[in-house]
């Protein structure tokens, strides 16, 4: 470059033996300019502008689906731990409920034994009352059988109409015996 | 059938056709584009560019047609490449100059890789109307590398201003930088200086850039079309086929390099790291 610098500076005609030497021509230059920016044009519109909005759109969808992404991890993180504190709450219910449930089911338990044994003691008492009635009553009948018995008996051994007094008199001794 | 062999096959299919559509001889390549026509600034490289410009859009036609969230097929291969570019861009420029600037580098690249890659094919330089080559490579030609240039120093200067503002942009040549009190005034007709061989710099680049992709590219063809020439012409593509692989690798690099640079030129005329540490 020098050289042809030095060339030119020593020839005055050097530039334009340069231009007819390489063809530099004014009409050829204008139109290849021209022609440079015909393909820069053509180039920013079907190309670069085309391909360069898709990559940008393409950039941002990445960027979006990022954004989304972190979005949707913390919101499973979110309810990951609300799952994990529902669950632990729901152990915690669960847990007392049945505790809840064994100390209804020990009462109840306890107060169904109790009104069974009471019941039982009941039907034991009545049962008792009822054959010490019984008893009682089968004696007076035992006693009032074994009365007439005696004093039919007596009535017949002696011959005697025995009156009312002497049936009572002789039905108390008779007992009175037995009884001992 | 490797993909290997497939690839093998067509480049000599490729040699072949190139070396029999040199209609019966093989001649030097000017150095410079001709015209089609008297009347119209129309060349043989400006044919081709349109046809890149064509070929651009039914790509990205095809790439951009249908496009889906999940992509499949060319609007993956599309977006994969267009990702990649501008992922290699804002490591070396940053998120901020890479989203203003990206529609031009974007373009320089795709350009110059595309325009590089039609030049290597059979027929560019051999189909002639009324004894001219209708196609020529792109960059093959001085204006259209120029162009690039140009357009790309215009731009530059455009960003520079934008970004540092008219007073930094003069500080951001001019002053000294990483020093302050005494030392600041001393080094300062030092770095006027420099500042004055930057200007020099900055003036050369274009000029540059345009010389270094064309003299490449042309040099590639030039050495497709020698060494074509060195055996008859039955086996012509033979000496030349080893060449279509480096061609395709030259393309590639000579694509990246002028982004590169460009990139590099944005980067170092906006970078105000230098200054942020300094304050």
């Amino acid at each position: 470059m020098m050289i042809l610098l030095a060339a030119a500076a020593e020839h005055p005609n050097a530039l334009e033996a340069l231009s007819k030497t390489f063809g530099l021509h004014g009409a050829f230059f204008v139109a290849q300019v021209v022609n440079f920016f015909l393909v820069i044009f053509v180039l920013k519109k079907f190309a670069f502008g085309p391909i360069q909005q898709m990559l940008e759109q393409r950039r941002a969808r990445i960027v979006a689906g990022e954004e989304k992404l972190k979005h949707i991890e913390k919101q499973l993180a979110e309810s990951e731990s609300t799952t994990a504190a529902a669950i632990a709450k729901a152990n915690e219910d669960a847990v007392r409920l049945i505790n809840e449930a064994k100390e209804g089911a020990a009462a109840f338990t306890e107060q169904k034994a109790q009104e069974a044994i009471s019941q039982a003691q009941q039907i034991l008492a009545k049962a008792e009352a009822a054959a010490n009635a019984d008893r009682e009553r089968i004696a007076t009948e035992l006693k009032r059988e074994f009365g007439r018995l005696v004093a039919s008996t007596t009535s017949q051994v002696t011959g005697k109409v025995l009156t009312a007094a002497d049936q009572s008199r002789i039905n108390d001794e008779a007992l009175a015996k037995v009884g001992n | 059938m490797t993909r290997f062999s497939v690839t093998i096959l067509g480049l000599l299919l490729l040699a072949f056709t190139s070396a029999f559509g040199a209609e019966g001889g093989h001649h030097a390549l000017p150095l410079d584009a001709q015209p089609l026509h008297e009347s119209l600034p129309i060349s043989n490289s400006i044919t081709m560019v349109w046809l890149a410009v064509v070929l651009i859009v039914i790509f990205c036609q095809i790439a951009t047609r249908k496009m889906s969230l999940v992509p499949s097929g060319v609007q993956n291969f599309a977006e994969w490449v267009v990702e990649s570019l501008y992922g290699f861009l804002e490591g070396l420029m940053g998120a901020h100059l890479t989203k203003r600037t990206f529609w031009f580098f974007g373009s320089v690249f795709f350009f110059i890789l595309t325009s590089n890659y039609l030049g290597l094919i059979p027929g560019v330089g051999t189909i002639t109307y009324g004894g001219t080559p209708i196609l020529r490579g792109g960059n093959a030609d001085i204006n259209m590398t120029a162009a690039m240039a140009f357009t790309f120093a215009l731009l530059w200067f455009y960003w520079a201003i934008s970004e540092n503002g008219i007073k930094g942009f003069i500080a951001h040549i001019f002053a000294p930088k990483g020093v302050k009190g005494f030392l600041f005034w001393a080094l300062m007709p030092l770095f006027i200086f420099v500042g004055f061989l930057e200007i020099i710099s900055i003036g050369i680049r274009p000029v540059a850039l345009s010389f270094r992709l064309f003299g490449n590219i042309y040099g590639g063809e030039q050495t497709l079309e020698k060494l074509m020439a060195l055996v008859p012409e039955s086996i012509s593509f033979l000496p030349a086929l080893p060449f279509y692989f480096m061609e395709l690798l030259v393309g590639f690099v000579q694509a990246l390099v002028f982004t590169l640079l460009c990139a590099i030129f944005v980067k170092l005329i906006c970078d105000h790291g230098d200054e942020h540490e300094s304050h």
